[in-house]
């Protein structure tokens, strides 16, 4: 995280607005209660504090730049030293402003599903793949998150391994059960550019692939009272109607029951009004099978439920934003193995030292963190677009 | 069965590993092959032993290419949250089984309202997965004062004791002086069967039993060697599968005039109207069994009264279950109001879920 955060001066402006706001209720509310107001201001209290430590901080800053043009030297010194911790009060202050304006993200809280697909095309990028699984897995163990392997199913393609061992993956789920998890890994959805020569590859030409990675909400094992993860409850995105799944057991032909007694535990799910199907064979035990899958149609469902709305929201905003937005086709890193180098694509961060971003260390998490602070100032662009959006047509009303 | 094609051979050794070509015959296709060598190699990993873990991927590798089941190379199958331990000479738990025994579990706690006790029967136990399934299921959904005596009962020696194993093996996950579960060793066929089982006190009077559940031999001889696969046919006890009459050599079996593979309904059903239990689940072959079996709740065997069957077992509703007996029911057999029925001896049925015929249900009506 920076050490300084520059505000955009909307933003700020709206910040002032809603602090106002804020005052004229509570100033309201003294004399006559009402409910609605309360509730108001409740909400935008988080905002009014912010915006009054950040007032606070910028007039202690001036107050010491006069102190530092004064005569006697040990005024000076004094301000001095509590110029550097006032500097710092007034960035956390500004970063707690740019927070509480930002809606937190409703899934951030959540641990996730880390689904990892090749491209299409060929074995390289399923090499590739299980890099990416294998460099996903090492860093949440260098982080200390729990992580529990949904499924890792090698392809039929081939038997060979890669040059550091890979095997050709077909697709992976990893669970990252770290309360949160949802929030730092959303920006590591979207195609994954690898470029390098394979180890197949003869006469030494460099190829590009492309891995798919999905980030999907996934529910806590054990239930928590917040709404959004109670998946019992129709107005939760996890919800699903039992009616509408169809579980199939993948069973061969035949008479079934004492006649056969191969394992056959594999479960498929299919949503019947999205057309959603997960299937899962990993386990021995189809009690096991049906439980993972249930989840994952679970995740996946909750998933295209937000990416609908965000859509919509987005179909609201000005057309310059939409070019902005990422959507899982898009190609957000590159992974340039001659250049030794990594891109993200929607930071603009270069980093330099490629194996470790692919052991997972903290290069990566240096690339992760400016993902975030991307993701952060494009919530807060949103938010702006939103409230201009929304300003627009009542100033019109105004006007007839 | 067919030869497999030598290029199947290639691409799993090619694919896979070539363990897997050896895999190949015993399971036919590559998806189950993967899965089965994975299978195996987790096992190795997760079992310790001083002998290097590529040997013995190797030796149970070797095993199961034999044709041997895998529940039987590896010694275990899973069964709902259970491990049930897998022996040759007892019947392998099947995930049909698995399926109904959950959706039964279901049924008992959910009735209103809730059971203040529940006694359960099950015949012809083999691994005791029946019995240890619905144990589980009922101690973690109703209160654990709520009594629950269950009895399981085979006809096999080594059937009871892997039973009983099964039973140490899967703990409650707390435990309670209110539940209790016995395996005893009884031919189901016997006079003495209800008399050991519950012995006689002063009233004379049997218990209340809530639930009867059998998985009982239900493959007719010509069936045992055309439609069964060949690990079932080479590995797993007969004794289990086929109804054989020399098992029944008092001659009891001449009671009942029905066909060979029914013989054992004919008797669980004179045992349901000796007890009256609550409940009735038997497991069938196929939907023909299933239609028979019905047909026998409702007229006795095909004998008819004059062979000593009696007439039918009165009083219960009757359905029959498919695999999936809580799915919602195929839109071509069911009816306007969604419930899929069946007419066997000039009375309507219902009939559950989705699959083949599994299951004959019934259910005392409440008077």
């Amino acid at each position: 995280m920076d050490t300084h955060i520059t505000l955009p001066s909307a933003l700020l402006e709206r910040a002032r607005k809603l602090a106002i706001e804020h005052d004229q209720l509570s100033a309201a509310l003294e004399n006559d209660f009402d409910a609605k107001k309360a509730k108001r201001a409740g909400e935008l209290s988080r905002v009014a504090n912010a915006v009054k430590e950040l007032e606070k901080a910028k007039a202690a800053l001036i107050e010491l730049q006069g102190l530092l043009e004064s005569n006697d030297a040990e005024m000076r010194e004094l301000a001095r030293d509590d110029l550097e911790a006032t500097n710092a009060q007034l960035a956390e202050s500004s970063h707690n402003l740019s927070v509480a304006l930002t809606p937190k993200h409703p899934f951030a809280d959540m641990p996730c599903l880390l689904e990892i697909r090749p491209g299409p095309g060929g074995l390289e990028g399923r090499f590739f793949a299980d890099s990416l699984f294998q460099m996903y897995k090492a860093y949440c163990s260098s982080k200390g998150y729990r992580t529990r392997i949904v499924q890792y199913e090698a392809s039929d393609s081939d038997g060979s391994t890669g040059s550091e061992g890979e095997i050709p993956l077909q697709e992976a789920v990893l669970e990252v059960q770290e309360q949160g998890a949802y929030g730092f890994f959303r920006g590591e959805a979207g195609m994954h550019r690898v470029q390098r020569v394979p180890a197949t590859e003869k006469s030494g030409r460099t190829h590009t692939s492309a891995v798919a990675v999905w980030v999907l909400p996934s529910f806590p094992e054990n239930g928590t009272s917040d709404s959004e993860a109670d998946w019992d409850k129709p107005e939760s995105d996890f919800y699903i109607d039992p009616n509408e799944v169809r579980s199939e057991t993948m069973r061969a032909g035949g008479a079934g029951g004492q006649h056969v007694n191969k394992t056959e535990s594999a479960i498929r799910l299919t949503h019947i009004p999205t057309g959603t199907t997960v299937s899962m064979q990993d386990s021995r035990s189809q009690q096991r099978n049906r439980e993972d899958a249930w989840r994952l149609l679970r995740s996946r469902l909750a998933q295209q439920r937000r990416e609908a709305r965000e859509e919509q929201a987005r179909q609201l905003r000005s057309s310059v934003l939409a070019n902005s937005q990422i959507t899982r086709g898009d190609k957000i890193r590159t992974y340039q193995y001659q250049q030794d180098r990594c891109t993200d694509h929607r930071s603009g961060l270069n980093t330099h030292n490629l194996p470790d971003v692919l052991r997972g260390g903290e290069t990566l998490e240096k690339v992760m963190d400016s993902v975030q602070n991307w993701l952060i100032n494009k919530d807060i662009e949103a938010l702006i677009a939103d409230e201009e959006a929304a300003a627009a047509p009542s100033k019109k009303k105004k006007g007839k | 069965m067919p030869r497999l094609p030598p290029s199947l051979f290639w691409k799993a050794r090619r694919e896979i590993s070539p363990l897997a070509a050896s895999l190949l015959p015993a399971c036919r296709d590559l998806q189950s092959t993967a899965n089965e060598l994975r299978w195996i190699k987790e096992h190795v990993q997760d079992t310790k032993s001083p002998i290097p873990a590529k040997i013995r991927v190797w030796r149970l590798v070797e095993k199961r290419a034999k044709g041997i089941p895998l529940q039987y190379v590896l010694g275990t199958q899973p069964f709902g949250d259970l491990e049930i331990k897998c022996r040759p000479g007892v019947l392998i738990p099947r995930p049909e089984t698995e399926t109904y025994t959950l959706h039964l579990a279901t049924l008992l706690t959910q009735s209103h309202p809730p059971p203040p006790s529940l006694s359960i029967l099950d015949l012809c136990t083999g691994t005791g997965c029946i019995p240890l399934l619905l144990l589980h299921s009922l101690q973690t959904t109703l209160p654990q004062t709520t009594p629950i005596t269950i009895h399981g009962v085979d006809i096999s020696p080594t059937a009871i004791a892997l039973a009983r194993k099964n039973h140490t093996h899967n703990p409650p996950p707390s435990p309670s002086p209110h539940h209790t579960l016995t395996f005893t060793q009884h031919d189901i066929f016997s006079p003495t069967l209800l008399s050991t089982l519950y012995p006689p006190n002063q009233n004379q009077k049997l218990p209340q039993i809530d639930l009867l559940t059998s998985n009982p031999p239900y493959i007719s001889p010509h069936d045992f060697t055309h439609h069964t696969a060949r690990a079932v046919r080479n590995h797993e006890p007969r004794l289990a599968l086929v109804p054989s009459p020399t098992q029944l050599a008092d001659g009891s079996n001449s009671r009942y005039a029905c066909r060979p593979e029914d013989v054992f309904y004919a008797h669980l059903l004179e045992i349901a109207k000796a007890v009256r239990p609550r409940r009735v689940l038997m497991e069938v072959g196929g939907w023909e069994q299933a239609v028979r079996v019905v047909g026998m709740v409702f007229l006795g065997g095909e004998g008819g009264k004059d062979r000593g069957g009696g007439g039918g077992v009165g009083g219960y509703e009757v359905e029959v279950w498919r695999d999936e007996p809580a799915a919602a029911a195929a839109s071509s057999g069911a009816t306007g109001d969604g419930v899929e029925r069946v007419e066997v001896a000039g009375r309507e049925v219902v009939v559950r879920g989705v699959g083949r015929g599994r299951a004959v249900y019934l259910r005392l009506r409440e008077d």
